[in-house]
This record gives C-alpha cells, sequence and structure tokens, in this order.
C-alpha cells in the first residue's frame, strides 16, 4: 500500500469522466505515473465507476491495457495510481494535423495501433470484461508507439445472470446503432463498433459518425452503412428505439468515401476489415479474436507463430 | 459446474424474493462473525437512541424499501462468504456490526453489478436511523479495503455458494423434465421401445467440486483483526444499552440449513415456475 506522501504531484494531465489525472512522481523509484484522483462525495460514498474502475483493472494484466499499480483511499479522495502514458490517440492524431485540414496516419502506423488495440480488448472479452468507452481519447500511447486502453470507469464484467445493463453506455459518436435503438443485451459486440469507428478515424483523421444526437447518430450510421432490415438484421423492429420512419439507404462503398482523406492509398484488405467491424447487425460484427486474424494483419500472426 | 446447475441459477436470479432467501442471507451473515453471538444483556436502553432491529428484520425492511434485485441481493452471499474466510474464526463484533457487514455488501453489490444503483444517502435512509451517512461511507470503505478490491464474482461462487437455493429449483427442473419425457415417449411408444433414463445426478459433481475448493485455503495477508475491530468501532454508540431488543430466537440458532431445503416452495407461491422454465427452453 502506497501513501500520497511517496508521490510528488507534477502538471495536471486532463479531466476524465470522474475525476482529475496528474503526473506524478514515485519519490522512491523515480519513475513516473499518472494519479486519478476521485473526490469522494459524501452523498455518494465511493462511485461504482470507481469501484469497477479498480475492482476490474486489478484482473487486467496486459501490455495492452494501462497498469493499475495502486490506490490509496483516504476520508474525502481516492487516488488511483496508474502507469504514465505519453499521450493519447486523440491527442496524437491532432498533433499530427497540418493546417486546418485533418489527415490521418500512416497505414503502417494504423496498423500496429489497430493491432494492440483488438490484443486489449481481445483481453478484456476473454475476461469477460467489456470497456463500453472505447475512444481516441481512452486509448494512451507512449514514445515506444505502444497502445494501452485506459479509463474503465464504464467498464463491467459480464458473464453471470444479473441484471440489466444501461443503453446510456459510450460516446455517441462511438456508439452502436443497437446500443442507439436502447438494446440493454448487448456484449463484446458493443465495443467492436467502437474499434471500427477508431480505425476509420485513424484513417482519415476525422472522427467517421460526428453526431449530435441519438437520431443524427443513426442517420449518419444509416446513410453510410444502409438502414437495417428484418432480413438484413432480424429482431431489429423489436429493438425499443426502431422507427419504422427511418429513411431507406443503401450501403455506401466505404473505401471511395474514405479514400479522400487519408494519408496513402486504401486497400481492399483494410475496407473488409472495417466492413467487418462496422457489421449494423450485432451478431454479424466480427470479435476481437477474429480480428486479429484477419488477412490484414497477417504480416504479425506470421510473426508469431504461437498465435 | 453441470449445466443443470447453471439452468437453476438463472431460474434463481430471476424469481423474486422471498424469505427463504432473506432467512438465508440472515444466516449466512450471522456465520461470518459466529464467535460475537449471543449478546449479554447490558443497561436499560436510552430512549433517544435507535433499538437495534433483529438482522432479519433489517435485511427484510431493505429489500422492501429498496426493491432491490434478486440477482443483487443473493450476490451479497458471495461476498459475506468472502468474509468470513478473511476474518478470523474468532473474530467478533459489537452487536450492529452484523447488520453494517449485510448493509455494507448488499451496497457493494449493488454499486458493482447494477449500472444504476442508490446513493449511499438512500441507503443511510433506508436503515430507518440506524446508521448515518457517515457510518455508511465508513463501512463501504472498510470493507472494500478488507475485500481488498477484489470484487469479481463468476457463476461458479454463486453455485457454490447459493447451493442451498438451488438445489430445491433443480430437483424442480429434473421433476419437469422427466414428466416431458414421458408425454413425449407416451405420444412416441407405438414407435418404439423407450429406453429408461438414467437420472442424472447433480449433487455428484458439485460435491466434487466443493471438495476441491474447501481444501484450498484462503489466505489473506491483511490484518484482519485490526479490521474487524475498526469495522465496529465506529459502532461504539450501539454498543450498550440496547441488546434488550437483539435476542430473536432466529438469530441465536445455528444455521440449520435443512430447513431451507424443504421450506424452499412453500412459502412462496406467487411465481408462475413452469412459465420461468418455459422461459429457459424446458
Amino acid at each position: 500500500m502506497s501513501s500520497s506522501s511517496q508521490f510528488k504531484q507534477l502538471e495536471k494531465l486532463g479531466n476524465g469522466t470522474y475525476a482529475t489525472v496528474y503526473k506524478g512522481l514515485n519519490k522512491t523509484t523515480g519513475v513516473y505515473v499518472a494519479l486519478k484522483e476521485v473526490k469522494l462525495d459524501s452523498e455518494e460514498g465511493t462511485p461504482s465507476t470507481a469501484i469497477r474502475e479498480i475492482s476490474l483493472m486489478k484482473e487486467l494484466k496486459h501490455d495492452n491495457i494501462v497498469r493499475l499499480y495502486d490506490v490509496i483511499h483516504t476520508e474525502n479522495k481516492l487516488t488511483l495510481v496508474f502507469e504514465y502514458m505519453d499521450k493519447d490517440l486523440k491527442k496524437y492524431m491532432d498533433s499530427r494535423t497540418t493546417g486546418n485540414s485533418p489527415q490521418g496516419l500512416e497505414l503502417s502506423l494504423v496498423k500496429y495501433f489497430q493491432w494492440q488495440l483488438f490484443e486489449g480488448i481481445s483481453f478484456c472479452h476473454e475476461n469477460k470484461i467489456l470497456h463500453r468507452d472505447l475512444k481516441p481519447q481512452n486509448l494512451l500511447i507512449n514514445n515506444k508507439g505502444q497502445l494501452k486502453l485506459g479509463d474503465f470507469g464504464l467498464a463491467r464484467a459480464f458473464g453471470i445472470p444479473v441484471n440489466t445493463f444501461s443503453s446510456e453506455v459510450v460516446t455517441l459518436w462511438y456508439r452502436a446503432p443497437d446500443v442507439l435503438m436502447g438494446s440493454r443485451s448487448y456484449s463484446t459486440s458493443i465495443d467492436m463498433w467502437s474499434c471500427g469507428c477508431i480505425l476509420a478515424e485513424m484513417l482519415t483523421g476525422k472522427p467517421l459518425f460526428p453526431g449530435t444526437n441519438d437520431e443524427e447518430q443513426l442517420k449518419l450510421i444509416f446513410d453510410m452503412m444502409g438502414t437495417p432490415t428484418e432480413s438484413t438484421w432480424p429482431t431489429v423492429t423489436t429493438l425499443p428505439k426502431y422507427n419504422s420512419n427511418f429513411s431507406i439507404q443503401v450501403p455506401k462503398d466505404l473505401k471511395k468515401l474514405l479514400q479522400p482523406f487519408t494519408k496513402e492509398q486504401l486497400d481492399d484488405i483494410v475496407i473488409d476489415l472495417l466492413n467487418g467491424l462496422l457489421q449494423l447487425n450485432p451478431s454479424m460484427r466480427l470479435s476481437a479474436k477474429q480480428a486479429l486474424h484477419h488477412p490484414w494483419f497477417s504480416e504479425y500472426y506470421q510473426q508469431q507463430p504461437h498465435q | 459446474m453441470s449445466q443443470e446447475h447453471k439452468k437453476a441459477l438463472r431460474v434463481l436470479m430471476k424469481s423474486p424474493v422471498t424469505d427463504d432467501m432473506i432467512k438465508f442471507l440472515t444466516n449466512t451473515t450471522l456465520q461470518v462473525l459466529p464467535a460475537s453471538l449471543p449478546t449479554p444483556p447490558t443497561s436499560p436502553s436510552d430512549s433517544k437512541q435507535q433499538r437495534l432491529p433483529s438482522l432479519m428484520t433489517f435485511i427484510t425492511k431493505l429489500v422492501r424499501y429498496t426493491n432491490v434485485y434478486t440477482s443483487t441481493l443473493l450476490t451479497t452471499t458471495c461476498y459475506l462468504k468472502k468474509l468470513q474466510r478473511i476474518l478470523p474464526k474468532d473474530a467478533t463484533g459489537l452487536p450492529s456490526t452484523i447488520h453494517r457487514m449485510f448493509l455494507a455488501c448488499l451496497i457493494i453489490s449493488a454499486k458493482y453489478h447494477n449500472d444504476s444503483s442508490p446513493l449511499n444517502k438512500h441507503w443511510a435512509e433506508y436503515t430507518d436511523g440506524l446508521f448515518s451517512l457517515e457510518d455508511v461511507n465508513l463501512m463501504e470503505m472498510q470493507l472494500l479495503a478488507l475485500l481488498n478490491w477484489d470484487l469479481r464474482i463468476n457463476e461458479n461462487d454463486l453455485i457454490l455458494d447459493l447451493r442451498h437455493l438451488l438445489e430445491p429449483i433443480m430437483r424442480d427442473l429434473e421433476i419437469s423434465y422427466q414428466r416431458k419425457k414421458i408425454l413425449k415417449s407416451k405420444s412416441e411408444q407405438h414407435q418404439y421401445i423407450q429406453r429408461p433414463v438414467s437420472p442424472i445426478s447433480p449433487t455428484k459433481s458439485y460435491n466434487k467440486f466443493y471438495r476441491q475448493v474447501s481444501s484450498s485455503s484462503i489466505d489473506s495477508n491483511m490484518s484482519s483483526a485490526t479490521l474487524t475491530e475498526s469495522m465496529s468501532a465506529s459502532s461504539s454508540r450501539y454498543s450498550l444499552a440496547q441488546s434488550r431488543s437483539i435476542t430473536p430466537v432466529s438469530e441465536k440458532t445455528p444455521l440449520v440449513l435443512n430447513d431451507l431445503k424443504t421450506g424452499y416452495r412453500s412459502t412462496d407461491e406467487s411465481w408462475d415456475f413452469e412459465q420461468i422454465m418455459a422461459q429457459y427452453g424446458f
């Protein structure tokens, strides 16, 4: 157990959903850490977000998940001591923008980041944990090019027969269509949709579906991916917020839509992966394990005979 | 764990809260600190102070006020069992310590397993003035420290810890399954001779599992004695003057699990077993 006096608090790194994050220095070891401070509101007690984040991250020890080193619990403050990461993917992409027009990252870098994202989320899913808030701001990177999943404030365990799930999860732009239509029976596919949005965002440098509200978000999705029907997605019409007046759109050619914004020429293989992740019907969406075996990554798994 | 256990668990979690569940939870909670009971009577109660209700009354009221999900309520069992393993056998507490332990486990279960749950302010209100908001915040923090934030519960934990509630359901599921089989075989009798169905013995597989688990001692490197003390330290204002109210029969009785086996269906006829089973494909 550490005490707060062990760390020197340095500059503020950002505000999370329920906490403030500072850079910190472990005075004994000289190692930098990220200190996530959660103010304890006496009426709420310990926030459930903090309870889950700590409990879940304690078990998730993986190269592509930010490591939780310690927890310091005092009467009015809870401090989570995390592995220090240089920046998040959003800030990194912004820093790569030249002038006013956003531009995507190099394909080889996109591939490396996306592979690590799948490795991290695959580990979560194997351990029966849903992240439920994947977005560039929550993907942390360091100067070695490593990418790690962070901010498990919305995460939760699944696989035991308990209770309902909220559909008020995942930041709007990265929220899956089934969740937007009010599904509460989602599972790992909820994270895979977000992975698809993130892949497109890395390729083009701009968010794929930047909606301002639930309706517009669905409209943007259907405009690009087509409007779902009972034949393409059985049971879609039974979802709570399904609307029979959705305007009927046909799926567009993603390659044509994204190509103008990418740094390099897109090939059909990455578009195939993107289509696999952005399946409207959650049961058709690629799983993290399947995504790791997608041909786009063949150069990686051929190097890893044990995979 | 067998498929039968898993099916029974799903049925149990979907059923409404019954008196037997509350009895079971009361006994489970009492087992955590067996050495602390009974409490000798002390000086007469101060009229201003809250009388300590029996644990069963306390749990019943919490269930009624919060309308808690069965699954949230029953998962509390796993946390209580964890506590029992962590705390020393001779750990004692003050009369209200068991109430605190139960409430803290229920709050943690609700916060961990549900996407929305009551604030501690509300939990304090649900205790009818027995505990203040500060009390509730403290007991929550102490429980998190005791459990070392290890709050993950898996299906096997649930099946093991809730086995006494699951066994009657499994018997019912088996009976219903056999009945269907007979009906089916009667309708097909003229086509072929039905082979006798060998009965399933779920208890066997469960015993095997249980022996494995119980033989591995679960240890904690935490100074649990100190923490038990600290858990009860803040309860000093309940330590005296109220023991008169705390001698309900049920609390003195050590856990009688056989009662639970037989009592399971008789007390609550309000839910349709067939319907719930149909939901799970029977």
